[in-house]
């Protein structure tokens, strides 16, 4: 049975408030924070990128795992910020992590479901026996135009999951993808922004993808939302994740631990596997998890999980050394708009 | 073998816009050998101290260039180890005429600062440090500020005693003709100063400068010459993270102990001397590294008066006004130190004169003290 | 003296020392030793005056740390509150860009400190 041997997450320090842009640009922050249904959202350091991040994210994987680092097989790194256009992130990250040199490595690229379509990937080569260990990494600097609405979501942070088919301690017990050409979200080479399509970007994009996996996964179960403890949804916004969730019909209850996206905003591919990270380390041995990325372009990836009692070594590890989404997220330190600016290479 | 300075001179030293290296050099040379009653055809060397020639003006080969401009067609040297080039230039010259190749050496320390911009001789200076503190964008003042804070946490030093360092330098500069300052300060003006990397303030840094000094340097005591009784160079790790000790220069304390075993004298019976105040701090620890003072003491003695012209505590400091008052042009300063030195020694230093100068010593230091050069001085 | 398009030439000398991808890719093994290394802080500035290439990290602490295998290093202390300079503060060695790369030019991965909280 393969799965969550272990897994890490990071979070940068410093934050800025939603209503701080809002107001930057002479809007009503009320209405703004309103209309969003975020807080805060996290900020990188002047000195950070996604492959820092992702280094950060590997080594809080790393403090709970018992095996070595050389072991693993395959290292695939998912952004939207890759450091370089042509360089790979994933061997900078494999080099300083001291994984040796006899390792596949590869950069993903889809908007915010990069990290989880390397986890997907890395499922398949760990179930074929092509890899002992995996690990599958999702980490991003995300930037937004300013002024432009995505300015107050995009977000950093990093998530690392390392999957094997020993000591699992959150077995992967069904996957899908449900993928389309959909242009709601895209960026030119060259271009140093993103683009949008506006409202486009709601039902045809974000809600048919991520209702067609988790269709798709409810249907090769046989299982309804009921079926499980948790649920986790991409959050591009506060909005659309409680939306979906409803429709799909999952309580309030078992959405509420993955919401990160209400202090740290849209931390892009680290998004969805930030708040699984959120969710197991509270999660009790036997409990189910039903995981929903999306990524703009578009496609969705969908996962089962189910809890063994491997992961509760694991919380005990990332309590003890505050490596826990939860530290990270009160481990804060607010910017204002101009130091914003300039931690973001705006200034 | 006795080695000799017969004569020395030094330049201007300052902001010198229309002052070219080789108008620097000339002038300090022909001086020196004035000063020496030489003929060039009489000058069998040449040895240049110089830290930043290729980095800041793209030129190297200094010893050809300056050998080809100054009409002395001789071995030429440049030599380099930070901001101890002068002293460096000095020892080679030294070990040149000792081991019989030459009889008569010219040394010219030389540097042209202000032609670049501050934040690229910044950056050029770092080459002083290991690449670990390049890195880490570890400035000059930041490395000597660490030792500072070190200094003040082991000692209890203050940053009003560092700053009298620079008043006392100020104090003897505006007696100086040559100096880039000839203001005097006070130590609210020192506290005052903006920080450059905390605790030290601006007016605890020496500044930027041009300028260039010569001797001439032989195995013969004619008139008016000062005799070298010791040229003692100490070598310590590049970067602060290897040293074995922080609240110290290392490489000053073992270069100082041959010197005066070597010249055979001890601390206490030098008159003068002219040592490397890069920064306030650096001349605390000077004080103590050399033996002037008990390690811990020396800035409360300094800020009492006991090393300012006038004292009779035992010994003036930093006459010329220091690398703060009279200027830090980098490769200049150990080769000026000297001719400071020469000039007390032959009661010729005016009203900077120290009473009864019979003992000189330049102590010349290289990056955050990674080089140390101690030449000691006899009349 | 010669200049490249203009540049001037501390710059070029700069950009091709500093950032060569080959002194990079030579430095990595030493880099990946120190990363995650725990330490005390012995001693600290704060650089307001930055040179070249740091001027928009300015100010930045600088700080002496020894890490717990008796190693010294010096680094940039980031994630920190004034708090954190003090003597004895414990913290731990992660990777950062040294410096903000140039447009063309390979990017410094390197080591800096921050308070172990």
């Amino acid at each position: 049975m393969i799965g969550i041997v272990s897994y890490g997450s990071y979070i940068p320090r410093c934050r800025i408030p939603i209503a701080d842009i809002a107001r930057a640009w002479k809007k009503d922050a009320k209405e703004v924070v309103h209309s969003l249904g975020l807080t805060d959202k996290s900020v990188p350091a002047f000195d950070e990128d996604a492959a820092t991040i992702a280094i950060e994210s590997a080594l809080s994987c790393f403090a709970p795992f018992h095996g070595d680092p050389t072991d693993i097989d395959v290292l695939f790194v998912g952004s939207e910020s890759h450091p370089y256009a042509v360089n790979p992130t994933s061997t900078i990250v494999g080099e300083l992590l001291g994984l040796g040199n006899a390792y596949l490595a590869a950069d993903l690229e889809f908007a915010c479901k990069a990290g989880t379509a390397a986890m997907q990937a890395i499922a398949g080569l760990v179930a074929a026996g092509h890899a002992k260990y995996g690990l599958a990494i999702g980490a991003d600097t995300a930037q937004g135009k300013p002024h432009d609405f995505l300015e107050y979501t995009a977000a950093a942070g990093g998530a690392a999951f390392l999957l094997g088919s020993d000591h699992v301690a959150a077995r992967l017990l069904a996957d899908t993808s449900y993928s389309s050409d959909t242009p709601d979200f895209w960026r030119r080479d060259g271009m140093r922004y993103p683009s949008h399509a506006g409202r486009f970007t709601g039902e045809p994009a974000y809600y048919s993808h991520v209702m067609g996996a988790a269709s798709r996964l409810f249907e090769m179960t046989g299982t309804t939302a009921a079926d499980y403890d948790y649920c986790i949804f991409h959050m591009p916004n506060g909005k659309f994740p409680r939306e979906v969730a409803k429709r799909l019909g999952f309580s309030r209850e078992q959405l509420e631990p993955s919401l990160l996206v209400d202090h740290i905003g849209n931390a892009y591919s680290a998004t969805t596997m930030l708040a699984l990270s959120a969710v197991l380390d509270i999660a009790r041995a036997g409990q189910k998890i039903f995981m929903v990325s999306y990524g703009s372009g578009a496609g969705s990836d969908a996962f089962v999980w189910e809890t063994t009692s491997e992961l509760n070594k694991i919380q005990q590890v990332r309590e003890k050394k505050t490596l826990r989404v939860s530290d990270a997220i009160s481990k804060k330190t607010y910017v204002d708009y101009i130091q914003f600016l300039k931690l973001t290479h705006k200034l | 073998m006795k080695i000799f300075v017969n004569g020395a001179a030094t330049t201007q030293f300052g902001e010198l816009w229309g002052v070219s290296p080789r108008s620097l050099a000339r002038g300090s040379v022909s001086s020196a050998l004035k000063d020496a009653r030489i003929e060039s055809a009489q000058v069998e060397a040449l040895f240049v101290g110089n830290m930043l020639s290729g980095m800041l003006g793209g030129q190297e080969h200094l010893g050809a260039f300056f050998a080809e401009e100054l009409g002395l067609p001789v071995p030429a040297f440049k030599v380099e180890g930070a901001c101890a080039s002068g002293g460096l230039a000095l020892h080679n010259a030294v070990n040149s005429l000792l081991s019989g190749q030459y009889a008569t050496v010219v040394v010219l320390g030389i540097e042209k600062m202000t032609d670049h911009k501050p934040e690229d001789v910044a950056t050029a200076l770092m080459g002083a440090g290991s690449e670990e503190e390049r890195n880490a964008g570890a400035t000059f003042p930041g490395l000597y500020a660490i030792l500072a804070r070190m200094h003040m946490n082991e000692f209890g030093t203050t940053e009003e005693q560092l700053a009298a360092v620079a008043v006392k330098n100020h104090y003897h500069a505006s007696l100086n003709p040559n100096a880039q300052f000839h203001n005097l300060l006070t130590v609210e003006q020192v506290m005052r100063s903006s920080r450059v990397a905390d605790p030290l303030k601006l007016l605890d840094c020496s500044p930027i400068s041009d300028g260039a000094a010569a001797v001439v340097l032989s195995t013969k005591n004619i008139k008016g010459s000062v005799e070298v009784a010791a040229s003692v160079v100490a070598t310590d790790t590049l970067g602060l993270a290897q040293r074995a000790h922080l609240t110290q220069l290392t490489a000053t304390q073992r270069a100082a102990e041959k010197a005066y075993r070597i010249a055979g004298l001890t601390a206490g019976q030098v008159s003068v001397a002219e040592v490397h105040d890069c920064f306030t701090v650096a001349e605390v620890l000077a004080m103590e590294d050399l033996g002037f003072f008990p390690r811990g003491k020396a800035a409360a003695a300094i800020e009492k008066g006991e090393t300012r012209l006038g004292t009779s505590a035992g010994i003036v400091v930093n006459p010329s006004g220091g690398l703060k008052g009279c200027g830090h042009p980098v490769g200049a300063t150990g080769v000026k130190q000297v001719v400071e030195l020469v000039d007390q020694l032959r009661g010729s230093a005016g009203k900077r004169q120290v009473e009864n100068a019979t003992i000189g010593l330049a102590h010349n230091v290289g990056g955050s003290g990674a080089t140390a050069v101690v030449h000691i001085l006899k009349k | 003296m010669s200049e490249e398009a203009g540049q001037p030439l501390l710059y070029i000398f700069l950009k091709n020392n500093m950032q060569s991808p080959v002194k990079i890719w030579r430095n990595q093994k030493n880099i990946a030793s120190l990363v995650g290394k725990t330490g005390k802080i012995l001693s600290w500035t704060i650089v307001r005056v930055p040179p070249g290439d740091f001027t928009d990290q300015a100010p930045y602490p600088v700080v002496l740390v020894e890490l717990e295998s008796g190693k010294r290093v010096t680094c940039q202390l980031v994630d920190y509150d004034d708090a954190h300079l003090t003597f004895g503060q414990r913290v731990v060695t992660i990777i950062r860009r040294v410096t903000h790369p140039d447009p063309d030019g390979v990017i410094p991965y390197g080591i800096k400190a921050k308070p172990l909280v």
